[in-house]
């Protein structure tokens, strides 16, 4: 005791009470905190974990719908193509149409007014073959101071009207060759 | 002497410089330092409270500062275990954090010590018996742990057998004794030795309360100024000295819990020989 008590050194009894002390304090930590500690902290771990889980969700149908979205424009990208090269075939139809509507329209027209050209251009030969023959009659009375029988130079007559006939045939066929 | 007049005698600064003098009790014929012993339950009852607390606002949500405080230094402390026993050093883990959590605390009180002969709360650590008592159970449980680990046989064998050859038994027995007796006295000493040498540098600013200049009391100026950046430094010790006392634990299961021949003698080479800063960094 003596040389506990000089020597600063040597443990006493207090080193018992110091030992149950700290085994209080290990059995306080061990079995009131650590497990708490341990459960809180793998709560949290799982709660994470969750946390991301759905974040990673909530991600892949972010992606999901963005790829939707990307699908969905393309489709209607693809449409609006579709529609635009659908209204350019449809307007180079009617284009086509038109030109052709319009081309038979100015051969149907130019064919109408040929005819009535050649119809009247026959009738004014016809009119001028007719006057020609009284014309030529009265000059050949004139000329030779009597009555001329038409009946019986009928075939004269004729010849001449032919010719004036044909000579008018040759200057149609002429004109129409020019026209076109 | 006194810079109080020796009107409060047990708490009067520097009457004289004690070296581990304390108020002595009796309890079942034995010897009682009683100071270290009230001061030592105010560290458990403080502890306690810190438990307490911790449970009344531990949640799994986001935790408040004393969570965080208590969750970073279990897992610093898990991942030191995990890193060098591995996952069978688990059970390491609540003797490590309450050797640290009850060192710290009881290293706190150097800051609420004057310097006197008797602290009204001295610092426990700096009586020999709390830290040869923790140092024994530690060294203890280490023992058991080795003797789990290895078989009663393959335990026995390790000291026979290790760091020479067979031949060299009776050396081997010899070097593995003497590591094996320094491991609780040096772990103890370690600890003690920073917190008494702290008190006693109180005691020594304390003291510089008589030097006067005429009238003027320039020695109790410069105790103000002195003691509070001592005490600031003193805290930063124990702070260390608590992580070390708790790392050589975890180095000690370390080397005892390794089978392989070689590997854990080198640890334990390096832990008795070395200063606790290369300890640390095996």
């Amino acid at each position: 005791m003596l040389i506990a008590d000089s020597n600063f050194l040597i443990p006493n009894s207090t080193l018992v009470v110091e030992l149950v002390a700290f085994l209080i304090v290990l059995g306080v930590i061990g079995k009131f905190v650590l497990p708490f500690l341990k459960e809180k902290l793998d709560e949290r771990a799982d709660l994470i974990k969750g946390e991301l889980a759905a974040a990673d969700e909530a991600k892949a149908d972010a992606t999901a719908a963005d790829e939707d979205r990307k699908a969905a424009l393309e489709e209607a990208r693809h449409q609006a193509r579709e529609i635009v090269a659908q209204a350019n075939r449809t307007a180079e139809q009617v284009r086509t149409d038109a030109q052709s509507n319009g081309h038979s329209e100015y051969e149907r027209i130019l064919g109408n007014a040929e005819n009535e050209v050649a119809l009247a251009r026959q009738r004014a030969v016809d009119e001028a073959a007719n006057r020609m023959g009284e014309i030529v009659m009265d000059v050949a009375e004139r000329v030779i101071g009597r009555e001329v029988d038409a009946e019986a130079h009928r075939d004269l007559i004729d010849e001449a009207v032919e010719a004036l006939r044909a000579d008018a045939a040759g200057g149609a066929a002429a004109g129409s060759g020019v026209r076109q | 002497m006194s810079i109080f007049g020796g009107l409060v005698p047990l708490m009067n600064p520097a009457t004289e410089i004690s070296v581990g003098e304390h108020v002595k009790g009796t309890l079942f014929g034995g010897t009682l330092d009683m100071d270290t012993v009230w001061a030592t339950a105010a560290a458990v009852v403080v502890v306690c409270l810190l438990a307490i607390a911790l449970r009344r606002q531990m949640t799994s949500g986001v935790p408040g500062r004393l969570q965080a405080a208590w969750e970073m230094g279990i897992g610093a402390l898990t991942k030191q275990v995990e890193g060098s026993i591995g996952p069978k050093g688990q059970a390491v883990i609540p003797l490590a954090a309450s050797l640290f959590v009850f060192i710290f605390v009881c290293n706190i009180f150097t800051v609420v010590g004057l310097g006197s002969k008797y602290e009204w709360l001295s610092a426990p650590n700096s009586d020999i018996n709390l830290p040869l008592a923790m140092s024994l159970f530690v060294i203890i449980l280490v023992h058991m742990a080795s003797i789990r680990a290895r078989g009663p046989v393959g335990y026995v064998k390790h000291y026979l057998t290790q760091p020479f050859p067979i031949f060299l038994l009776p050396f081997n027995l010899f070097i593995n004794l003497v590591e094996e007796i320094a491991k609780p006295i040096t772990l103890a000493l370690r600890l003690f030795g920073n917190l008494l040498s702290g008190t006693l540098m109180l005691s020594l600013i304390a003291f510089l309360g008589v030097w006067k200049l005429g009238a003027v009391p320039i020695g109790n100026v410069l105790v103000l100024i002195v003691n509070p950046v001592w005490k600031v430094f003193d805290l930063a010790i124990g702070g260390i000295q608590a992580f070390i006392f708790a790392l050589l634990t975890i180095l000690y299961f370390d080397v005892a819990m390794s089978t392989e021949h070689g590997d854990g003698h080198d640890h334990d080479v390096d832990l008795i020989h070395s200063t606790p800063e290369a300890a640390l960094s095996t």
